[in-house]
């Protein structure tokens, strides 16, 4: 084992004067025989410490949600191949093996690759998914079997990463696919098989061609030696590491047999670098250059996976494809040299193009507002070291169509927009969840896709506006004895003293008082006159009582300027007070995890739905209708000239003094999105709510294209009719009638004739009726 | 001449012992909040006994499938009520006539309730047209939503309540407005010992099963065991009461 510089032993009798040297000469090379065996047992120890443990540290791995399949599903074919595309699915005539599919018409077949969810195994099945208008129309399997449900596999999404920010995904040496060793073994270290660590042979044979041709063409290095250089050792080129290179990879040799070896450098082989992630490992340089498995690559994937091994960065195929095409098809080559494969496969495989993925898609684009979110959260329950160490797999409720809508609504908007004054400085965030199981779907930090720094949606507390006054009307509605949405209340100035002796005097935004009107037109024109003196009555300390049964604990100092929104919110902390609106009453944590997997695969946590009712639906439903309102008649109702009016929305729309923010928040029934747009130094926009952020929230609703919002009526709400201009009770076939909803109790006494007088023994009844059931 | 080798070999023994330091401990980016719970990565999975079965077993029809699916009967199974009755007069938009002074507006209640679209269906049920008097809500718990309370239902039966949770909240996504999803919810929240969500799920399933009496029932019964477990016999007392009149 030891095969050291002792082996020249001197022959010949020396005389006098050296021979003493060579006395000094033999205790000295005894000496460092002794050191050289030391260092050789401590090597030894360094080699199997390392190789016999945990040999890599896995960072936690984020997924998307994976997208579920099922008749009657609203998913548009063009939404399912952003999908496909974004899991590499190979497009092909007839499917062929996992991660296949084939688009004909509105009928896609696919093979799924199948994945381990929390609650068990998806298996990798032949699917057939037709489409009708932005839905699924039909499923089965592409046998014909019935199918009722099919989940892909999830979208990665990224990962959480230590400080040297090494990534990889781990493989094991019998899911490779065919030609991957051969290939791996015939380019780098064609004696692989038959050397003990280092190869003379190839030292010789390297040298040789080096020579020959006046340049460095070829290394001597064996795949050991180039395992033992990037496990164990540094950058570092010098003669003394070459030797201890070369002194561990026999030692290796000798603990472990050539499959683990060749195991071990497939998963620790650099390939690539994207920013500041080193790329190790085919398993994740195949995900990486080509969105796919390692298992399912082709012999000019793999060609041009091994190729790059000899210099990553300058055979960067996405940098320099012809360069990485030249070099794939130079060990094509080399591969019909050594018969690793026939011809006629070679000669295919060369007519292939290179089918690296774009930068930028779906796949490799990173979604850093998202995953700061997820980070936040995980950080709760676990510490650093098992986020970045463990290999744990995060399944989170992130949905990159939507997050790829909200990202185009935004830029698109902006562009739109880009002519106005101190439109440049602005900036803006985006938060889209499902209002009925409060997950986050979508998340922008920035107006800029993919921006990784300050994120806004999480941290920028601003001043809300009258995205506050929602609250404000539901703490009235709470009271149907005194308010209802057609009580009559005065939208007039007035001014009250504050406890500071200070005199608070509202305005509107148009400077106008509106007189006498009906309460939810307050809401749904956003005055500010009626709104304030709505919530002076309720009690300032109520309304902000209100906020936090909406799930936001704010701070605020019980001041009148409250009611209009003068305290902060963050557009997550929005998102949560507007979920409560959404869902009925109920309100949910946000959350953007489902559930963490080992790196096994074994269920470790998992973050449930939970719920708290914390109001009577039906208050809730009076509140909805005005803010179907705002979107109908009041200051939102600008969507309409994008969206189809069958298109029930509920949304408010807010704007700070000066214009420093705008703001708004609504949602569908199964969709909400708050936009907030401003500037970092809070200084003044030339937006409102209405011009600005109402503007991106259109346009990513008209893209998600989300179903009409649509609460059930609950049992204590009675829809009456009555008189539009007297808002007196009136019969269904009064000309001009209307219908709203009253909590029962509170709707006007019905008229007796068309604008005449009720009858009270009706309205009794009514009321009794009403208590009976 | 030679006496320089005994240093450098140490030298190189000690600058190889360092460029091969395990990679055990290596730092983190932003360590910010860093959170030293004791539980760290443990296993949450729950496999205790099932506490409760009883009452509200005794509720649901058992079908084919092997699902316990609530059946409401009689003239009560239409479904959900969603859309205001606003059929006759509504339509007409009235006339721009200022109810108070000044600019505003009269209702523009038409446009606000006569909005059935077809799209409108809840994702995964298809909705039967009220009007053509289809199958009833209950009948169409097929396809994916009944599919994946089959699976939490053998989960359930295996003592794999995590694993039910999750299979019931993927049926929640695909139909979340199906009570009947939430009801099982309910139930193997409660089988988990959590008492207060299962009262809750239950709570946020009766906004969804009007005009579904044996479901409300089923709901109330839950909602009864749930606050018996959180000792609230008053409120359970109560609960009971409502799952006797909606009988």
């Amino acid at each position: 084992m030891t095969r050291t510089r002792n082996s020249r032993t001197p022959k010949k009798r020396p005389t006098g004067r050296s021979r003493a040297w060579l006395g000094w000469a033999l205790k000295l090379s005894l000496v460092g025989l002794v050191v050289l065996a030391g260092f050789a047992v401590y090597l030894d120890a360094v080699v199997q410490e390392k190789f016999s443990g945990k040999r890599w540290t896995i960072p936690a791995k984020v997924y998307a949600r994976p997208l579920e399949l099922f008749v009657g599903q609203k998913l548009s074919r063009n939404d399912f191949l952003v999908e496909l595309d974004a899991l590499g699915y190979r497009r092909e005539s007839a499917t062929n093996g996992p991660g296949a599919a084939s688009v004909n018409g509105n009928t896609v077949e696919l093979n799924t690759r199948g994945f381990q969810f929390y609650e068990g195994a998806e298996p990798a099945q032949a699917v057939r998914v037709r489409f009708s208008g932005d839905y699924v129309a039909g499923l089965s399997g592409t046998n014909g079997s019935k199918l009722d449900v099919v989940r892909l596999e999830p979208l990665l999404i990224g990962g959480i990463y230590p400080k040297n920010l090494e990534d990889r995904i781990l493989i094991k040496i019998d899911q490779v696919p065919p030609y991957l060793l051969e290939t791996l073994v015939a380019v780098e270290d064609r004696d692989f098989y038959q050397h003990f660590g280092v190869s003379p042979k190839s030292i010789v044979r390297a040298a040789w061609i080096n020579t020959s041709s006046g340049a460095m063409r070829q290394g001597g290095s064996t795949l050991t030696q180039q395992l033992v250089k990037n496990f164990y050792l540094t950058n570092e080129r010098s003669l003394s590491r070459k030797l201890t290179e070369a002194m561990m990879a026999v030692l290796l040799e000798v603990h472990y047999d050539k499959r683990e070896i060749l195991e071990a450098y497939l998963n620790e082989v650099f390939v690539g670098q994207d920013g500041q992630r080193a790329v190790h490992g085919f398993g994740l340089a195949s995900q990486f250059f080509f969105s796919q498995p390692l298992s399912e690559l082709k012999l000019h994937q793999i060609a041009l996976l091994v190729g790059m091994v000899k210099g990553p960065s300058y055979y960067n195929p996405r940098r320099y494809p012809e360069r990485a095409l030249n070099r794939r098809n130079l060990v094509l080559d080399l591969l019909a040299e050594q018969g690793v494969a026939s011809k006629d496969v070679i000669e295919a495989a060369k007519k292939m193009p290179l089918g690296v993925t774009k930068r930028g898609s779906l796949a490799d684009s990173s979604f850093p507002g998202f995953l700061d979110l997820v980070k936040r959260q995980l950080r709760q329950d676990y510490r650093d070291e098992d986020l970045t160490e463990e290999g744990l797999r995060i399944f989170t409720s992130f949905d990159p169509i939507l997050q790829m809508k909200s990202e185009s609504a935004m830029a698109e908007t902006f562009k739109r927009l880009d002519g106005r004054k101190g439109g440049e400085q602005v900036e803006a965030a985006m938060v889209v969840t499902n209002p009925e199981t409060g997950e986050v779907q979508a998340l922008l930090g920035s107006r800029q896709a993919g921006f990784a720094g300050f994120n806004r949606a999480i941290d920028a507390v601003r001043p809300i506006g009258s995205l506050v006054k929602p609250a404000v009307y539901l703490t009235a509605l709470e009271k149907p004895s005194k308010y209802t949405l057609t009580t009559w209340v005065q939208d007039e100035p007035f001014s009250v003293k504050g406890a500071n002796g200070q005199i608070w005097r509202p305005q509107n935004y148009d400077r106008r008082a509106h007189g006498t009107i009906y309460l939810y037109q307050g809401l749904a024109q956003s005055y500010n006159l009626s709104t304030a003196k709505i919530g002076l009555d309720m009690g300032v300390p109520n309304v902000i009582k209100t906020i936090s049964r909406l799930g936001v604990d704010v701070d605020w100092p019980a001041f009148p300027s409250m009611l209009l929104g003068a305290g902060g919110m963050s557009p997550m902390q929005v998102a949560t007070m507007y979920q409560t609106l959404a869902n009925g009453g109920f309100n949910t944590p946000m959350r953007g995890i489902r559930s963490v997997l080992t790196a096994e695969g074994e269920p470790l946590k998992r973050y449930p739905f939970q719920i708290q009712q914390t109001f009577d639906p039906a208050s809730i439903y009076l509140v909805q209708n005005a803010m179907q309102r705002v979107m109908r008649e009041g200051t939102g109702r600008s969507v309409y000239s994008v969206l189809p009016r069958s298109l029930t929305l509920a949304g408010k729309s807010g704007t700070s003094n000066d214009s420093r923010d705008s703001w708004f928040a609504g949602f569908s029934q199964d969709l909400l999105a708050v936009v907030w747009i401003g500037r970092d130094d809070n200084g003044k926009t030339p937006f409102t709510g209405a011009t600005g952020a109402l503007q991106v929230w259109t346009s990513f609703m008209r893209k998600a294209d989300p179903l009409p919002l649509d609460m059930p009526q609950p049992d204590n709400v009675v829809q009456a009719w009555i008189d539009p201009y007297s808002g007196q009770g009136s019969d269904a076939s009064c000309p001009g009638a209307v219908q709203m909803p009253y909590i029962r109790g509170s709707e006007p006494p019905a008229g007796a004739a068309c604008g005449g007088q009720a009858t009270p023994d009706e309205s009794v009844m009514d009321w009794v009726k009403g208590w009976m059931n | 001449m030679n006496k320089w080798w005994f240093p450098a070999l140490t030298a190189l023994a000690l600058l190889n012992g360092c460029a091969s330091v395990p990679r055990g401990s290596i730092p983190v980016v932003d360590s910010g909040s860093q959170v030293s719970n004791g539980e760290r990565v443990s296993a949450n999975r729950v496999a205790g006994p099932v506490a409760s079965s009883g009452s509200s077993q005794a509720q649901p029809v058992p079908q084919d499938s092997g699902v316990t699916v609530m059946i409401p009967q009689g003239a009560g199974s239409s479904p959900i009520q969603t859309f205001p009755a606003a059929t006759g007069g509504a339509a007409i938009s009235s006339g721009p006539i200022t109810p108070g002074p000044v600019d505003a507006e009269p209702f523009d209640i038409a446009s606000m309730n006569s909005a059935p679209s077809p799209a409108s269906a809840p994702t995964g049920i298809p909705r039967s047209n009220t009007a053509s008097g289809s199958l009833s809500a209950d009948e169409q718990l097929d396809g994916p939503v009944l599919a994946l309370l089959t699976t939490a239902q053998q989960q359930q039966g295996s003592g794999d309540y995590n694993g039910a949770s999750s299979s019931l909240e993927r049926a929640q996504r695909i139909a979340p407005r199906e009570p009947q999803v939430l009801y099982r919810l309910a139930q193997v929240r409660l089988a988990q010992g959590d008492a207060a969500q299962s009262e809750q799920l239950a709570r946020r399933a009766l906004t969804y099963a009007n005009g579904r009496p044996d479901l409300q029932a089923g709901l109330w019964n839950i909602i009864a065991q749930a606050r018996e477990k959180q000792g609230d016999s008053a409120g359970a007392a109560l609960a009971r009461q409502k799952a006797q009149v909606k009988l």
